[in-house]
């Protein structure tokens, strides 16, 4: 086998090995099916275009999904569908609790004592609208890590931040995604949180 | 009432601690072997904790379940087209 074709036979089976990864992640930045495909075919086509520039095989994984990241970063700014996400502001690490404390005590006693209804039943739909009403970074980073299982080095790569900056997104997306499945909850009528009920808990 | 407030403490940390490092936890992302003895050590010993770590599980699990998605035989198919261009 020629360098060549060991190149290509490593590429083509860790580009299968991703598709499953690399659409769902298309799908979630592009939101329909046509422009996933189209960002999926564009990123191979571009990955192997420079996978010459590839030095650690043992990271394709970040590698491919950086090309990922950045071909639907110029997709948008190609079309202009889609205003520019605005800059998360005061992203740097001010710690989960500082966060917590800045939420309402009904949250934070449901966030720990949330209804098994809930969970049970309406946890599955609810859980993609609410990942969906959370910034774009934050989503990003989450569905990475958590859905496609990039540590927060590969996720860090990735998205081109440094690895604190993931760390950060990870507890904000997180506490956001927590309120936003509660706000779901409290508009179904499945959070009735009241001082009477807390002392039953 | 419990909350995330409290600064209730087993072992050598209390809750703020162990909320500081819940997803570095359960993403595999710590390695600090004391660490990890003692936010689980801190699991074992606090209810308000152990019940927020079984709740961010089941989030993490439906979320995973919810949002894995398989690539279309046509994508497969049109990525292999591509590959045989090369």
């Amino acid at each position: 086998m020629t360098e060549q074709q060991d190149i290509k036979a490593f590429f083509s089976r860790e580009i299968e090995e991703n598709m499953n990864a690399l659409y769902g992640t298309a799908l979630r930045l592009s939101r329909t099916d046509a422009d996933a495909e189209d960002l999926v075919a564009e990123s191979v086509a571009k990955a192997w275009s420079a996978v010459e520039t590839l030095q650690d095989r043992g990271r394709f994984r970040p590698w491919i999904f950086r090309i990922l990241h950045n071909c639907s970063v110029n997709s948008y700014r190609r079309r202009s569908a889609r205003p520019t996400e605005t800059p998360f502001e005061n992203e740097e690490d001010d710690g989960l609790v500082a966060l917590l404390n800045g939420q309402s005590d009904e949250f934070l006693f449901w966030w720990a004592n949330p209804e098994r209804h809930f969970f049970n039943n309406v946890l599955g739909d609810a859980i993609m609208s609410a990942i969906e009403g959370i910034p774009e970074v934050f989503r990003t980073t989450i569905l990475l890590i958590n859905v496609e299982g990039l540590t927060y080095d590969e996720a860090a790569e990735a998205t081109g931040v440094p690895p604190g900056t993931i760390r950060s997104r990870m507890k904000r997306g997180r506490t956001m995604l927590q309120k936003a499945l509660w706000e779901q909850a409290r508009e179904a009528g499945i959070v009735v949180v009241n001082d009477a009920n807390r002392n039953d808990k | 009432m419990k909350s995330t407030k409290e600064t209730d403490k087993h072992g050598d940390i209390g809750c703020l601690d162990a909320i500081e490092v819940f997803y570095s936890y359960f993403d595999g992302e710590i390695s600090d072997p004391k660490l990890i003895a003692d936010f689980e050590h801190h699991l074992e010993h606090c209810r308000s904790c152990f019940s927020r770590a079984e709740v961010e599980k089941l989030v993490t699990e439906r979320l995973r379940k919810s949002a894995n998605r398989q690539a279309p035989k046509e994508l497969r198919s049109r990525i292999r087209q591509l590959m045989d261009e090369y």
